[in-house]
């Protein structure tokens, strides 16, 4: 009963993912066929011949990247401090931290236009940039907080009393145990950047195209199919993602460790 | 480590926030009030409170988020208690985690196409579906909501019941306490606080967020955000001021709210400690 429960479970939370690929590689599978009756890379063929979807692809992986790499420099040392030192007015800073969850980002958004237009930034990546930092930030703390309460500070200090400079406890001893919580802040980040839309259509003003500028007018065309392969486009960028952050950090654990 | 060397690595990212949040606020409430017309400072605000769009979006909108984020909160608790020991196996856990990956945008996709009156629900049925998925019943919005997060409660709860002391439960259930009791007095303690925090995040995000509703939801009533949006950039820009004024009202909502809601939990928190 319960191995029942549990893979309906999961029907229905990875099944609509595969059906979308179905969709899209078929001729025209719609009501009342349950299955389709005809496969064609057709709707993969007119996407891929959407001249503004390349360039697209190139600034929605370039500002997702930028993203993730501001999160780490803002957020490692941040996440260090919170979870390894107790002072006061930590409850303050935590919910500082916290703020672009606790208030629509939106509101943040509108109010930072003008601003954002006056420092030349609007209409540009940089701004979209800085704005897809307030809705991952939050969790790239809460996320790094947790991997350091798992790191032991006397772990660093017994590396230090068996003679390992800074450089290789951090190699040896850090890196390998936040490395989980850093994969998992690195790929959470490049997801909420990659699915902003309002946030980009703002402060881009429409000249920064992302992805998700491109997939709000397809939403209503006709083809289906089309859509159908837009969207596991949006599902494959993560897993590029992840495979690209396990390559390189491979590369540099080799690197790193002596 | 002292904590002048925590301020240090702390500032970087504390000066980002204080400016660039505290900039976002300050210019969205300057933008709402009216300086040197021949009206109040306040007029937009009141222009908003006349506005019948206004109160049927807060209307929409408050429903939305209620029914999206109690029933998420409700399907996640259940899977999460229930599936404790089969979570810890990573491959599970990660298929419980995928939604996550996909974005909002797509996910309303998804719900258009097994749901719409002639999407794959009804091929299967053999018969037409009624149109509600975008409805003024905002179904569609919700049910998108619900997929997206509930994975995300499975996120935040699991910790808590992968460290929960399970004796306590059965102290609990050997004394006589029956199911409800038991979670109430074994569970609920250690989970509840984080549940209603969770609550509160799904709950101000879809209050705030444009996505969803800006692909499933209906012209009127609009959510919210989506009439901000539109009165952001309609006719030359004359509109928004009320745009502002309407999201700085959804701000300040959302922050007596979360300080209500984060100041019981952590009262809770002491005394279920203490």
């Amino acid at each position: 009963m319960r191995k029942l429960l549990l893979l309906l479970l999961l029907a229905i939370f990875v099944f609509p993912v595969l059906f979308l690929f179905l969709k899209s590689i078929t001729f025209s599978w719609r009501y009342p066929d349950v299955l389709p009756t005809a496969f064609s890379m057709r709707a993969w063929e007119a996407l891929a011949s959407e001249p503004q979807l390349l360039p697209a692809v190139g600034m929605t992986l370039f500002i997702g990247a930028v993203v993730v790499v501001l999160n780490l420099l803002l957020g490692i040392p941040a996440a260090l401090a919170l979870s390894w030192v107790d002072f006061r007015g930590k409850v303050a800073v935590e919910t500082i931290f916290f703020l672009p969850i606790l208030v629509p980002v939106l509101a943040i958004a509108m109010g930072l236009h003008i601003t954002m237009i006056r420092l030349g930034i609007a209409d540009h990546p940089a701004g979209v940039i800085l704005i897809h930092l307030l809705p991952t930030l939050p969790y790239t703390i809460r996320v790094l907080r947790g991997g350091f309460d798992r790191l032991d500070p006397a772990w660093m200090q017994l590396g230090e009393t068996l003679g390992a400079g800074v450089f290789r406890r951090i190699a040896t001893i850090a890196v390998p145990i936040m490395a989980p919580s850093l994969r998992s802040a690195a790929v959470l980040t490049f997801v909420i950047s990659l699915s902003q839309y309002v946030l980009t259509a703002i402060i881009g003003g429409g000249r920064v195209t992302t992805l998700p500028l491109l997939y709000y007018p397809f939403f209503n065309s006709a083809d289906q199919a089309v859509i159908a392969a837009f969207s596991v486009l949006f599902a494959v960028l993560p897993l590029l993602f992840l495979f690209v952050w396990e390559t390189v950090s491979s590369a540099a654990g080799r690197l790193l460790r002596p | 480590m002292s904590s002048r060397s925590a301020w240090l690595l702390l500032a970087p990212l504390l000066l980002f926030m204080m400016l660039f949040v505290g900039q976002g606020m300050f210019r969205a409430v300057q933008e709402s009030l009216a300086f040197g017309g021949a009206e109040g400072m306040l007029v937009h605000y009141e222009t908003l409170f006349a506005s019948r769009s206004f109160w049927a979006a807060a209307g929409v909108s408050v429903y939305v988020a209620l029914v999206s984020s109690i029933v998420s909160l409700v399907i996640g608790l259940v899977i999460t208690r229930t599936f404790v020991r089969v979570f810890a196996v990573d491959t599970w856990k990660l298929a419980a985690w995928f939604p996550m990956l996909i974005p909002h945008f797509v996910a309303a996709y998804l719900v258009l196409l097994f749901f719409a009156p002639a999407g794959w629900a009804a091929s299967v049925l053999g018969t037409m579906l009624p149109p509600f998925v975008q409805s003024s019943a905002y179904t569609g919005v919700i049910l998108t909501y619900i997929w997206k997060e509930v994975p995300f409660v499975i996120l935040m709860l699991l910790p808590v019941y992968q460290e929960l002391d399970w004796r306590m439960a059965e102290v609990s259930r050997s004394l006589g306490a029956g199911r409800f009791q038991t979670f109430r007095h074994a569970e609920w303690p250690h989970a509840g606080p984080v549940a209603v925090e969770t609550a509160l995040i799904m709950f101000i995000f879809i209050l705030g967020a444009f996505e969803i509703p800006g692909l499933l939801g209906v012209t009127y009533p609009a959510m919210l955000p989506v009439l901000a949006f539109d009165w952001f950039y309609q006719s030359g820009w004359s509109e928004r001021p009320l745009a502002q004024a309407m999201m700085v009202l959804v701000t300040a909502v959302s922050l007596v709210l979360a300080a209500l809601v984060l100041s019981w939990v952590r009262r809770g928190r002491r005394r279920s400690y203490a």
